[in-house]
């Protein structure tokens, strides 16, 4: 599904040349629910960043979908991004002056589908994350936890192949974040490949297996590294 | 999807009214202050024949003083206006289509109604030729016949003013009508025709109003004691002590066009004219190099400078006006879209491409565009009003016709492009990234 | 405060600060070519005429039955006009100064046009039109009823005129006008009896305005011109009945044409007086632009600065502190934008000088819209910078 080799990522400025990426190297088959783990400054929002499309990387290959998508054209990587990835962020980072609908709506008026198709699929989507009553409300008339469930929304309505988290329970209470949990692993039960980055070892536990990535490599203390059967079993299930 | 933009835009215009109002006002004042400017000079370079501008010729002969040219500022110039005698001689020539010969005077309408009181007419005596050649329009009759220019005989043609001021807008060809102490007969009557300049005779006030009354040129011999009311300009030391004196002076102060179909013809009429003022220099006049010009009255309006330095200036500082609005919204789009950052590159990242953001954000800055625009033809408007209420000419000049409408609409639509462009180009650079940290 | 830290943190931020500067330099360069071109205009319409401009106005009596009296005529209708109550003096003139019409020609010392030669704006006037005009006399004397001939259009030849003191120092630099002869062309000569302190003739916008002759004599003509002075303050009085009083006199003729000099000079310097009310108008909307777009930036800046500007506030800035800051980049702004201004103004008007041979500009206008420009800049700013200076400390501590 997702397949990363020697990928190395530069961030350059004035003053220093910061390597968040080197030599990295990761493959996430179709149906997998992976935490990545490690310190801060690590390189774990980068590696997402870069598996998401939303930069570009150095050196190194980067297949998605057996696709090679290194070497994209921006219109392209946008409509990758637009039909095969969803994300959750941190921060929710919903539209505050669109409602709820409007938001799930965003990716799909990019996506061109008509009126009728976009109604039932948002529909669809905010009743699989319980807020099938608030389709009217503003970001600001929500609790934390609804926001992030929006944000969900708005990652699975385009239906993709896979989802990127990036630390989606951080700004949450415990509780909530539990529920969030709970919703993206009914989502991967659904066939979604999930890729969620969190600093919770008992969230990462809770994931089928775990990459630990340490000073922007994919380090060889793999917490958790179920057989490669058992993937297989899953994603053929 | 030009839809959903088109309610994006109106949504973000409303997040920002303050700033949006701003951004419209300046593009409206903008384009009020352009086109106001724009409208005088446009209607002052108007070309009011449009369909015959490059057949009919000025004509112009050099037969002022040897030691000087007619205007130092221009040497290369002959005078604008010719002597009746010349004219005289030119008009014998059949090589034109059409010819006129005229000038400007006046007379005293003395109308037989009680109620009329007498009053002072202008009046353009000229050949038959006038009328077809600058496409007058008759309401009734028509020009009188190419005899009258021969044999003077005392026939008139009114404005459409005139005849409603005397017969009640009546159709009065064959009443009589007298000129001073003089009967004449109405041969015709015009439609309501106002050539904005006024291209036949820009020497006495370019944007004056038509004449009333029109009397046959033939008519001037006999005109001693109504003599032209136009510019007459005289350099030569003569003892003129009669009317007879007068017309065979070198004083200019007869126009002159000619109708020239084909560059054949006026070559033609170029020699003749270069003939004619040969033969005169063995006869001793015209001591001057030889310099007999055709010009076009598409090019006459340029010659002649109708356009006053003053409409350019106000031009030139409109548009820097307008420079400065532009500015001001680049600025106000700028800092718009930076505030709009985290919202442009979440939308990156849920799958529009830059050209998808360029286009949203395009389609916001054309409605502000438009709205500009139309602001700006109102303010135009008010303007105009303005310009309008300094009477005169400019109560002439100040009025929107389609083509500025469009205009308007069209410079409004480019400076707010011009103005966004450069803005909506830095927002769609926004890597899809750049705003997804926890904030 | 240092102006260090804030032009280095304007650097690094500088497309909004190079958008305001560069409206500032336009504005500068447009403000300050407006004006002068106002200025310049103003000053030519309020150029003193000479004249008694004010309580002047004229009246036309045409005669079309043909046979008719021109003395019986004007000498009955100027009696009737200098008796009139409220009339101070009436003359009869080929044209009105100031209005647009007129006849000039060209003047020597010697006949046979030998010499320099001066144009000179001629009217044709009687004994009471340096009274009528109220121009005064530097020298000589006026014409005497005597002195006033009846000539027919072909024919006008006097003996004696008067001239302005601008046309008698131009033919005359040694000053020995007065009782000299001049000649118009290959005319008799004229003998030049009284000099004119000052006074405009028709085209204003003639450079040789101020080089008028009058000629002492009636032209018999079936149109007459009268020009007519009232006591100060009595003219829309005498003005209102004078075409009436003068039609009772006799019927046989139409009088019309009743128009103040005011009327007409306003008419002469419409072009001038539409340039300086519009160019004025100009440059109030292009500061008002300014400003406002000084306004919006700030205010966006002070917006999107919230947390910065708490920040600082939490770490001891006070308010004024806050405004200041706000205040110092505007000027520092500003400051960019007159000095590209002001070589933008100047090129502008070398353009605008060669072009349509407009006067040079002032320079005292330089400084004078650089401190207008400063002033505008630091006063547009101040309000965002009082927003930015409420901004309370704990905002840096609140997550956005
Ligand atoms: N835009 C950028 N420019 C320069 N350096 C950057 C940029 N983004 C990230 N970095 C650097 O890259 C490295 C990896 O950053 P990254 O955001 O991937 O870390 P992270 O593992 O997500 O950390 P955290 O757990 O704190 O979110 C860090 O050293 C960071 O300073
Ligand atoms: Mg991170």
């Amino acid at each position: 599904m997702l397949k990363m080799q020697h990928v190395s990522k530069i961030y350059r400025t004035d003053l220093v040349e910061t390597h968040a990426l080197r030599d990295f190297g990761v493959h996430v088959r179709e149906g997998e629910f992976i935490a990545v783990t490690g310190p801060s400054g690590s390189g774990k929002t980068t590696f997402l960043n870069i598996a998401g499309l939303l930069e570009t990387f150095d050196g190194g290959s980067y297949l998605l979908d057996g696709e090679d998508v290194g070497r994209l054209n921006d219109r392209r990587r946008s409509r990758v991004r637009n039909e095969k990835i969803g994300f959750i962020f941190q921060g929710f980072n919903l539209i505050p002056d669109l409602n709820v609908f409007d938001n799930v709506d965003v990716p799909l008026r990019y996506r061109g589908f008509d009126a009728a198709e976009r109604r039932r699929r948002i529909e669809s989507t905010l009743d699989l994350v319980g807020l099938g009553s608030r389709s009217k409300h503003i970001p600001a008339q929500l609790s934390g936890g609804q926001q992030q469930r929006v944000a969900i929304a708005r990652a699975l309505a385009g239906s993709p192949r896979i989802l990127l988290a990036d630390e989606p329970t951080g700004n949450l209470d415990s509780l909530m974040a539990r529920q969030i949990l709970e919703l993206i692993e009914d989502i991967n039960a659904r066939g979604t490949t999930i890729v969620m980055v969190t600093h919770d070892p008992e969230l990462a536990r809770r994931a089928a297996r775990s990459i630990h990535i340490i000073d922007g490599k994919v380090s060889d203390l793999e917490p958790f590294d179920p057989p490669a059967v058992a993937i297989e079993a899953r994603a053929s299930a | 999807m030009f839809r959903y933009y088109l309610r994006l835009a109106l949504l973000s215009l409303k997040r920002n009214p303050i700033l949006s109002t701003l951004m419209v006002a300046a593009i409206g004042i903008g384009i009020g202050v352009c086109m106001t400017a724009l409208t005088v000079y446009y209607l002052m370079s108007a070309d009011p024949i449009p369909a015959k501008s490059s057949q009919l010729f000025a004509v112009q002969l050099d037969s002022w003083d040897p030691n000087q040219p007619v205007s130092e500022a221009r040497p290369e110039q002959a005078p604008w206006q010719l002597t009746y005698r010349d004219a005289m001689a030119l008009r014998e020539s059949d090589i034109a289509t059409h010819e006129t010969a005229m000038y400007y005077s006046a007379r005293i309408v003395v109308s037989e109604n009680e109620a009329v009181p007498p009053f002072l007419a202008w009046v353009r005596l000229a050949d038959a030729d006038f009328f077809s050649m600058f496409g007058v329009p008759f309401l009734y009759g028509g020009p009188w016949s190419s005899e009258v220019d021969e044999t003077a005989r005392p026939v008139v043609v009114l404005s459409k003013r005139t005849n409603e001021q005397v017969f009640g807008g009546a159709n009065s060809v064959g009443s009589d009508l007298q000129l001073d102490d003089q009967i004449y007969r109405v041969v015709g009557v015009l439609e309501e025709w106002n050539p904005i300049p006024k291209i036949y005779d820009v020497n006495n006030g370019p944007f004056n109003d038509t004449e009333d009354i029109f009397l046959p040129f033939s008519l001037a011999e006999l005109a001693s004691d109504r003599r032209s009311e136009g510019n007459t300009s005289c350099w030569k030391d003569e003892d003129i002590t009669s009317y007879t004196g007068f017309l065979n002076s070198e004083c200019v102060w007869i126009q002159y066009w000619a109708e020239l179909d084909s560059p054949a013809q006026v070559r033609e009429y170029q020699a003749f004219l270069d003939n004619y003022v040969r033969e005169q220099q063995r006869l001793g006049r015209f001591e001057r190099p030889l310099n007999n010009r055709l010009t076009s009255a598409r090019d006459w309006l340029d010659v002649r400078e109708v356009v006053r330095d003053d409409n350019r200036v106000l031009v030139s500082l409109a548009f820097m006006f307008l420079a400065v609005c532009v500015l001001n919204t680049v600025g106000l789009l700028l800092a718009k879209f930076a505030g709009k950052a985290p919202q442009i590159s979440l939308r990156r990242a849920l799958g529009a491409s830059r050209g998808t953001t360029f286009a949203q954000y395009l389609v916001e800055i054309g409605l502000v565009g438009i709205a500009g625009g139309l602001l700006g033809l109102g303010l135009a408007f008010l303007g105009l009003a303005g310009v309008r209420s300094f009477e005169g000419e400019y109560s002439k000049l100040a009025h929107l016709d389609p083509v500025l409408v469009g205009a308007a609409i069209l410079i409004a639509l480019l400076s707010s492009l011009a103005a966004g462009l450069y803005p909506t180009w830095r927002a769609c650079r926004i890597p899809p990234a750049a705003h997804l940290k926890t904030q | 405060m240092e102006i260090r830290p804030i032009l280095s943190a304007l650097l690094r931020n500088r497309t909004g600060a190079v958008l305001i500067a560069l409206q500032i330099a336009v504005t500068l360069a447009v403000v300050i070519n407006a004006a002068h071109i106002v200025k310049q205009r103003l000053d030519l319409i309020g150029r003193p005429t000479g004249m008694d401009v004010a309580n002047i106005f004229e009246v036309h009596s045409f005669d079309f039955a043909g046979e008719f009296n021109y003395r019986e005529r004007v000498r009955g209708d100027l009696e009737l006009l200098r008796n009139m109550p409220g009339v101070r003096a009436a003359t009869v003139m080929n044209q009105v100064p100031l209005s647009g019409g007129g006849s000039s020609s060209g003047y020597f010392r010697e006949p046979e046009r030998e010499g320099p030669e001066v144009a000179g704006n001629h009217f044709t006037v009687d004994e009471q039109a340096v009274d009528t005009l109220g121009v005064s006399l530097s020298a000589g004397r006026n014409f005497r009823l005597e002195e006033i001939d009846y000539m027919d259009l072909d024919n006008v030849d006097v003996d004696s005129v008067l001239v302005t003191a601008a046309f008698a120092e131009r033919l005359f630099p040694d000053g020995d006008a007065l009782g000299s002869t001049i000649y118009s062309g290959g005319g008799d000569p004229l003998t030049i009896i009284g000099i004119i302190e000052h006074m405009h003739g028709s085209w204003v916008d003639w450079e040789e305005l101020d080089q008028v002759v009058l000629l002492p004599v009636y032209v018999e003509q079936d149109f007459v011109r009268y020009v007519v002075r009232t006591e100060p303050g009595r003219r829309d009085e005498v003005l209102g009945i004078v075409e009436q009083k003068l039609s009772e006199l006799d019927r046989e003729r139409a009088v019309r044409g009743v128009r103040s000099m005011e009327e007409l000079a306003a008419e002469s310097y419409r072009g001038d007086r539409m340039m300086a009310v519009l160019l004025t108008a100009v440059i109030f909307l292009l500061i008002a632009i300014t400003a406002l777009g000084i306004v919006g930036l700030a205010s966006f800046s002070v917006k999107s600065r919230t947390k910065q500007i708490g920040t600082r506030r939490a770490i001891g800035a006070s308010r004024f502190d806050i405004v200041r800051y706000f205040l110092v980049e505007n000027w520092l702004i500003t400051t960019g934008g007159v000095i590209l201004g002001s070589v933008l103004a100047v090129a502008f008007n070398l353009w605008l000088v060669r072009t349509f041979e407009l006067p040079k500009l002032d320079f005292i206008y330089i400084p004078l819209g650089i401190l207008a420009l400063w002033i505008l800049g630091q006063l547009a700013v101040l309000g965002p910078a009082r927003r930015a200076a409420s901004i309370a400390p704990a905002i840096a501590t609140r997550t956005v």
